[in-house]
């Protein structure tokens, strides 16, 4: 019998742009290894070659927008916050998400 | 004993072993193939390459300049897959994630495998999907038929296709996937039929294999020679297909030029030392036949020297190395007594003039040896 990670991972995967979304909505800035180190421990753990695609699909969509920051040490680092438009889109999907969890229990009733 | 190649991530110079590039530059194939047509593709690459790039830097000390194979497969398993746009939908409509495996684009390589002479064949056959042996009986019964005419199409070719010379070229030779897993697969496939194969067999086998992994090793190190040098500008990338089919073919037709311009020299070298005449031409009496002969032993070096320059540097480029290990030379001379032999075999006036000019060199040794 597959784990529940093996199992689950396509519905783990629509909701990893939720997940990043509202990391990102937490701090003010976020840069990829941020992002990364905060979901490793949990059931939204990613890879670079996962997420690089998938903010720059946001980025597109204008959800995100980043900026080049210079670091300490090695050349400068993107970081990412949220704009308007995607405050919007996180209060869509979670919405959204109450209405799939509130559907599925009054389903179990 | 690890042969190291330099490479360019984001403006940072990095040392990695050569297995470890090779899985580097497959996985950054991999990730372009499929991203496709991402109108961020660019973008998401460098940022890609900077993840590696800082990875590395991970695994690097003041001690330690170079990453190794190991690590590096490390490094692209932590990266994960590259995932494109399609994966994405594909994930919405719930369906299992499975990526197509990436294909490179089939081409036409020479291939030295199965105790191949040219390799022209086991390319053809790779990539037609069909048994070497049937492209060889092609050969030989085209060949038969139009009276040698196809053994010219096959001269041409030996010049013209490139060597698959990496694995990647390989892969791309019969069209296949090219990962790490495939390879692997690949060898494991030839293992299992060398164990079944007897033991006399298998050391014919073997060093077959040996021979053309000597060959391939020449050709890693030309390319990786290129490639180094390259390797401080740029991001190291070997000679494309088709420069090298181009190279292949100026290769070719300097090698006739050349060859041509030495059989001229030869024959009117041995006209003027046997007969004191070129063509009907005698030189002015008063000059000595040894000043006639130094003069045009000068003019042959002055009009083939432009030739034979451009003949080396197009066997240079189809070797990705400077100096061609003397190839080019080889080439002409082949050619120069492939003609010989040619016009021995068809022509009376060429046969006699070549027995007059192993009369000459024969009279020339007696006299020499007479004197001292």
């Amino acid at each position: 019998m597959p784990s529940a990670d093996e199992q689950f991972a396509g519905l783990r995967k629509g909701l990893l742009e939720f997940a990043i979304l509202t990391f990102v909505s937490g701090r003010t800035s976020a840069y990829v290894g941020d992002i990364l180190e905060a979901l490793a421990p949990t059931p939204f753990a990613t890879q670079e070659g996962t997420l690089y695609p998938l903010l720059s699909k946001l980025r597109r969509e204008q959800f995100v927008d980043y900026q080049w920051v210079e670091s300490g040490q090695g050349p400068p680092r993107k970081y990412y916050q949220l704009t308007d438009k995607g405050s919007g889109r996180l209060g869509e999907l979670a919405a959204y998400w109450r209405h799939l969890t509130s559907t599925l229990e009054s389903l179990g009733r | 004993m690890e042969r190291v190649v330099t490479i360019n991530l984001n403006g940072t110079s990095y040392q990695l072993e050569e297995p470890a590039y090779d899985a580097l530059r497959s996985y950054m194939a991999r990730a372009e193939a499929a991203l496709g047509a991402n109108p961020d593709k660019a973008e998401i690459v460098r940022d890609l390459e900077q993840a590696i790039a800082d990875k590395c830097s991970a695994h690097l000390s003041p001690g330690k300049s170079v990453v190794s194979a190991t690590e590096m497969a490390r490094i692209l398993e932590e990266m994960g897959p590259v995932e494109g746009e399609a994966g994405e939908e594909q994930a919405d409509a719930g369906a299992a994630p499975q990526h197509e495996p990436w294909r490179p684009a089939r081409r036409l390589y020479r291939i030295y495998d199965n105790g191949a002479w040219t390799g022209v064949s086991a390319g053809m056959a790779a990539y037609a999907g069909i048994d070497v042996t049937w492209v060889r009986v092609f050969w030989i019964l085209s060949g038969l038929f139009t009276g040698g005419f196809t053994c010219l199409i096959y001269l041409v070719l030996i010049f013209a296709v490139p060597v698959a010379s990496t694995s990647e070229e390989l892969a791309a030779a019969h069209g296949a996937p090219f990962n790490a897993q495939e390879v692997i697969e690949r060898a494991r496939r030839e293992a299992g039929r060398f164990a079944e194969t007897s033991s006399a067999q298998w050391r014919r086998e073997e060093r077959r294999w040996r021979r053309s992994w000597r060959r391939q090793q020449r050709n890693w190190d030309a390319g990786w020679a290129a490639g180094a040098a390259q390797a401080a500008a740029a991001p190291a990338h070997p000679v494309g297909y088709l420069e090298r089919m181009f190279a292949g073919l100026f290769a070719l037709v300097f090698s006739i030029i050349t060859a041509a311009l030495l059989i001229a020299f030869l024959i009117v070298f041995f006209s003027i030392l046997g007969n004191g005449s070129v063509m009907g031409w005698t030189p002015p009496h008063d000059v000595p036949t040894w000043l006639v002969l130094v003069v045009l032993a000068i003019a042959y070096a002055a009009i083939s020297s432009p030739f034979s320059a451009l003949q080396r540097t197009s066997y240079a480029t189809l070797n990705g190395r400077r100096s061609g290990g003397g190839a080019e030379g080889l080439a002409t001379l082949a050619i120069v007594i492939i003609a010989g032999a040619f016009a021995w075999t068809y022509s009376d006036e060429a046969r006699a003039f070549i027995e007059q000019g192993y009369v000459v060199i024969r009279d020339f040794v007696t006299y020499w040896s007479s004197q001292s």
